[in-house]
């Protein structure tokens, strides 16, 4: 009976890690496949082409596009880290006046929807003279309220002690944030990169207001502009930039994932 | 080794009084130790000698050198935390080289005194490992190793061993004692313990709501405590206290409370006037009882009769709780002749051993 039981339980985890993978798999097949074979659901391939990247390539700037995003997201997830941590860490362990309205206003700027603000930013962008720049893509997001309220309640957990024993070895504030508080901070550190990262890395609505440039372009832009405007011809093109989309951020989360997956677990054990 | 003096230091959060008018010197070399329970403001004097509170008026000074606005990297400062405080990210090694790398201190000078410290200690075989990996007083012994290293003006312990179990607390007691009287650092050590004030402290200084209660080597204290708070706060097991007046009589005086009397020698009178209402305190090594009534030879007074109601049996000696008409006392007892519960007991008091508090709790 047990026996039985745990093979429904496999057999049930086993569907549904199969309905995850299953499109993913197909993806990267179908943007292998030559265009006659693009009818089937098979994932092995009949036989297997780099075609559909080399029209990709040829068709539109998407070695540019891929390094406008890394370093767009790059920029991005290293500024959010950097400068969420130093709020954070004020908001949490100095004492200064206005510190509550601070966290109030803070968790107030959740509330309000992306979509709101999207115009009043597009047009100080557009006074500020920033379209078709990457300070239009980057500056906007250096901060960001969700990453500062994690890492101040991860923050709020470190022993008072740690802080004025750092004080009284010689530190400064922001030597005990990058030497003391980071190393601790980890897991949450990773999970505000990797979050940060996607969706900078993801993010197609805000680059088709403030770019028009194709050499400005993100890939995620390029790749809308490319399928939406029949640039790609193929279904297996398309497919093969959206592989060259995903790609990196898998390659992120691998690298990540030992911190994400600590961290989620610890935060309901935390002891 | 430099004196470190308070200087009518007030500490306040906003309307909240912590440490009132703190007047004080610390001779140099001397252990001083800092007792009083909890929300005494012992922290808090600590935490303004480091620099890690900042003092609303007043100043402090070591020797001449006024340390009140510095910073506390500025002001050559060593302290032992509670918890350890140890970076857990670093080796022992890190843990301890930090305060000397971030002050620019040679390498060499650093791993010097990171291998005195190690073998003074007995941690230098611990050097390469991670806190985490350590044992409480392994991790208490490189919490003082920082501090030592930093060779500083002054050491600052905040309640060192309250983290450790009763065994490894009392060695360490006896280790830090130790390493002070070697070392001749000027120290404050705060603690909450008075078996730890009593045994390290050159001398101690007991606190209660954020004032001084009494400064005095430890005996003094104990023998001749100013006020009822410290008498009752020195001293395992607590001292037994009466509420009651002063009666006199043809020139004799007595202590009187319900069913009980105190002949008092003359001496201890003539500052004390009338019948206002008094608190008599004896010490439970200064009552002695035995069983049934009558085999104790009254010294000076007619022995009081009480009935045990709790015996607690600790070896070499027993806890002895009766109860004297209204009053519940306790005796401490030594030897093997221990009365059992509900016996009826003789009671017998020194007479020139009692402490007396007037009303406001002053001798």
């Amino acid at each position: 009976m047990r026996l039985f039981v745990r093979a429904a339980l496999y057999l049930g985890l086993t569907l549904a890690a199969i309905t995850f993978i299953y499109p993913f798999l197909w993806m990267l097949s179908s943007s292998l496949k030559p265009p006659f074979e693009f009818g089937t659901l098979a994932l092995i391939p009949g036989s297997i082409t780099l075609d559909n990247y080399r029209i990709m390539w040829s068709r539109a700037p998407f070695g540019r596009a891929l390094a406008n995003s890394v370093l767009v997201a790059g920029t991005i997830t290293a500024a959010v880290l950097v400068l969420s941590s130093m709020t954070a860490y004020a908001m949490a362990r100095l004492r200064f006046p206005g510190r509550r309205a601070l966290n109030a206003a803070t968790l107030a700027v959740l509330l309000v929807p992306g979509q709101l603000t999207l115009i009043p930013l597009y047009t100080l962008i557009v006074q500020l003279g920033w379209i078709d720049t990457y300070a239009a893509l980057i500056v906007p997001y250096l901060c960001n309220a969700t990453a500062i309220l994690m890492l101040r309640q991860f923050f709020l957990q470190i022993p008072q002690s740690l802080i004025d024993s750092a004080r009284m070895d010689g530190m400064g504030e922001l030597r005990i944030l990058f030497t003391i508080f980071w190393p601790l901070a980890r897991p949450p550190l990773a999970i505000v990169a990797i979050f940060t990262f996607m969706g900078s890395w993801n993010e197609v609505l805000w680059p088709l207001l403030v770019v028009r440039d194709q050499q400005t372009m993100t890939l995620p832009q390029l790749l809308t502009v490319f399928a939406l405007g029949g640039g790609a011809g193929t279904l297996g093109v398309s497919l093969a930039a959206s592989m060259v989309l995903v790609v990196p951020v898998v390659v992120a989360y691998m690298f990540l994932q030992r911190y994400f997956i600590e961290s989620m677990a610890g935060a309901g054990v935390k002891g | 080794m430099p004196a470190v003096s308070f200087d009518h230091v007030c500490k306040r959060f906003g309307e909240t009084r912590i440490v009132e008018d703190f007047d004080l010197h610390v001779e140099a070399g001397e252990l001083l130790v800092l007792v009083g329970g909890s929300g005494s403001g012992k922290s808090t004097i600590l935490r303004m000698a480091a620099g890690l509170e900042a003092v609303t008026s007043g100043s402090i000074r070591i020797d001449d050198r006024d340390i009140t606005r510095l910073a506390p990297r500025q002001r050559d400062v060593a302290m032992v935390f509670q918890d350890y405080a140890l970076y857990p990210h670093m080796s022992v090694r890190d843990n301890l080289s930090l305060g000397l790398r971030l002050r620019k201190v040679p390498r060499p000078e650093i791993e010097r005194r990171v291998r005195w410290a190690g073998g003074m200690l007995g941690i230098d075989a611990l050097l390469d490992r991670k806190p985490k990996q350590l044992s409480g007083g392994q991790r208490q012994r490189v919490a003082m190793g920082r501090a030592m290293v930093r060779e500083p003006l002054l050491f600052l312990f905040d309640e060192p061993l309250s983290n450790l179990d009763a065994g490894l607390r009392a060695q360490m007691r006896i280790e830090i004692g130790a390493l002070q009287r070697r070392l001749k650092t000027t120290t404050i050590y705060v603690t909450h313990d008075q078996v730890e004030a009593m045994t390290l402290g050159d001398r101690i200084v007991v606190l209660a709501d954020g004032r001084i209660q009494q400064v005095g080597r430890p005996i003094d204290l104990y023998r001749s405590p100013q006020n009822r708070f410290v008498a009752g706060f020195i001293g395992t097991p607590p001292m037994n206290f009466m509420d009651g007046s002063l009666e006199s009589e043809n020139g004799r005086a007595a202590f009187v409370a319900d069913g009980v009397r105190v002949e008092l020698p003359a001496e201890r009178i003539t500052a004390l006037a009338g019948s206002e209402p008094r608190t008599l305190g004896i010490r439970p090594e200064d009552l002695r009882i035995a069983a049934g009534s009558g085999s104790l030879t009254s010294a000076t007074d007619a022995p009081w009769r009480g009935r045990v109601v709790l015996v607690e049996r600790l070896g070499g000696t027993s806890h002895v709780h009766f109860d004297v008409g209204p009053h519940r006392l306790l005796a401490s007892v030594s030897g093997e002749s221990v009365p059992e519960v509900g016996d009826v007991v003789d009671v017998q008091v020194l007479p020139a051993r009692v402490h007396l508090f007037g009303a406001d709790g002053r001798v």
